[in-house]
């Protein structure tokens, strides 16, 4: 589903973000990627989204290799891939049901498809009694889970998610990782970046441990081991 | 699904001008002004352009004949004139229609009237009114009528109205020049007003062209709010110059009727019969700009 092949990303001056990074993952796995501040996750969540461009190397999503995927293709690429960061990224000035429409709003979803979708989803992430309300009314659990939502309106075959508990309390990112499971249950790769040890030994699935842009273990059913 | 998308842009122009509405205001105002300038320099073209036309039509040369020549050698020497190449037009004034003309003139003058009754005859004589061809060939047509040598022609009236015309020519010239300048400077100050109104919109929208990026979003559906705010401050821009122009215009006719007495200058006219070819070059003209000025501002600033 996700290949990185002999992957190389320099920042310059000479920064190795990637040095010869191989990972692959399958359809419907449940995978943690961990590793130190700068040691390459973030980097490698990027050039899977398009948004950075490798040296050397190539990655593939699915059958799509998309090491030199063309600008207008990007967007292509991202409908099919969710994504979900830290900060969670919502629009401050939008309900949380309005957040969720203006991902399809904005790549050219009719009216009737959003109405039809936009509840679902937030009902999926156990939303649906706060959906009129404005980020700064929920909690940073419940912005995280609007995110997801939003990630999940396309109906991704794959969700990556960069760090997504990093700014939550441990009872809130418990119920982060609950809900990537249960997305996982439906199908979905899900792809998790993490500094959390807990979690990822809790969680009992594949671990890939990065550092100093390589993938230096691959663990199927691992554990945090830096 | 084009459409859908395309509303949608516009919708999101709208909020864009609206959020930022201090500046789209700004932005308004200053295309506004060069519009007002351009339109200006198009009502000083059209009103010089009436000047020379109404001094042109005024150009002639008066043969006047001798007292008592008979009708029939007028009419002779009328239809010898009208056979130069130079000559548009000949109006023969008979001594009756001479009078008449004079009294006309003056009505208001009382005393020139009073002297006119007092004498017996009628001391106005009958005249061919030349209308040269070219006004340029103005001279040679003098030579021409010299050449006729004819012996009914008592004098003729032809003061050269070149000298006047190209004074004219030159301040009309001198007016399209600054005007020219002030337009390409407002010209030049939209263009920098529009892109970095566009500019800081982007950044205003910073976080959502992210969110944007992030689920999807075409290229083109990202950058087509930010150009179809540069066309809706055209729209606005030339809607409000139009609101203002016409009073303005409204203000002048007056004087420009009393400049151009008896010649017919409607100036609110000439402007409304031609409303749609200026405003819709205009819209096209400075459309371009804006589009221009907020696409480099996109491409630019908005990292898509």
């Amino acid at each position: 589903m996700i290949q990185l092949i002999n992957a190389s990303k320099i920042y310059q001056p000479d920064i190795k973000a990637l040095d010869h990074a191989n990972l692959n993952i399958k359809a419907g796995e449940f995978v943690s990627i961990v590793g130190q501040s700068g040691s390459g996750k973030s980097t490698m969540i990027k050039t899977m989204i398009g948004e950075e461009r490798l040296d050397s190397g190539q990655v593939i999503i699915g059958d799509w290799n998309i090491t030199k995927i063309r600008k207008s293709e990007i967007p292509i690429l991202r409908r099919q891939i969710g994504v979900i960061f830290q900060d969670f990224k919502l629009l401050p000035k939008k309900t949380l049901k309005e957040n969720v429409s203006f991902a399809l709003q904005v790549c050219g979803q009719t009216p009737q498809k959003i109405r039809a979708i936009v509840p679902q989803v937030l009902k999926i992430v156990g939303l649906e009694g706060k959906i009129e309300r404005y980020p700064n009314e929920v909690s940073g659990g419940e912005q995280q889970r609007a995110a997801i939502a939003r990630a999940l309106v396309h109906r991704p075959k794959i969700l990556l998610a960069d760090e997504p508990t990093g700014n939550l309390d441990s009872i809130n990112a418990d119920e982060i990782i609950e809900l990537l499971l249960k997305i996982n249950k439906f199908g979905t790769t899900v792809v998790l970046v993490t500094h959390n040890r807990e979690i990822v030994n809790r969680l009992k699935r594949r671990v890939l441990t990065v550092e100093n842009g390589r993938v230096v273990s691959d663990q199927q059913v691992g554990k945090y081991i830096l | 699904m084009f459409l859908l998308s395309f509303f949608r842009a516009i919708k999101f122009s709208f909020q864009d001008i609206f959020r930022n509405f201090w500046l789209s205001l700004v932005t308004v105002l200053i295309l506004v002004l060069s519009l007002f300038i351009v339109n200006l320099l198009l009502a000083v073209q059209v009103i010089t352009n009436s000047a020379i036309s109404s001094i042109k039509d005024k150009i002639d040369i008066t043969l006047y004949v001798k007292n008592g020549t008979p009708e029939s050698d007028v009419i002779g020497l009328k239809n010898q004139v009208s056979g130069l190449e130079r000559v548009k037009d000949v109006i023969y004034v008979s001594q009756i229609e001479a009078l008449n003309l004079f009294r006309q003139k003056n009505t208001t003058n009382p005393e020139v009237l009073q002297s006119l009754r007092e004498l017996d005859n009628n001391p106005l004589t009958a005249a061919l009114v030349v209308k040269p061809r070219d006004v340029a060939q103005y001279d040679d047509l003098v030579i021409d009528l010299d050449r006729l040598n004819s012996p009914i022609v008592d004098s003729k009236n032809s003061d050269n109205p070149k000298v006047m015309l190209d004074k004219i020519n030159k301040i009309a010239i001198k007016v399209n020049e600054v005007g020219m300048i002030i337009s390409i400077i407002f010209i030049i100050i939209t263009l920098l007003v529009v892109y970095n109104s566009v500019r800081v919109n982007i950044y205003t929208h910073n976080r959502e062209i992210k969110v944007m990026r992030l689920v999807g979003a075409s290229n083109w559906f990202i950058r087509a709010p930010f150009i179809i705010s540069g066309l809706m401050y055209t729209i606005l821009g030339l809607g409000i110059t139009m609101i203002i122009f016409y009073p303005f215009l409204s203000l002048l006719q007056p004087y420009l009727e009393t400049f151009f007495s008896g010649y017919t200058l409607n100036i609110i006219q000439y402007f409304s019969k031609h409303l749609l070819l200026f405003s819709g070059l205009e819209f096209a003209g400075f459309g371009m700009i804006n589009v221009l000025a907020s696409l480099v501002a996109v491409q630019k600033y908005s990292k898509v």
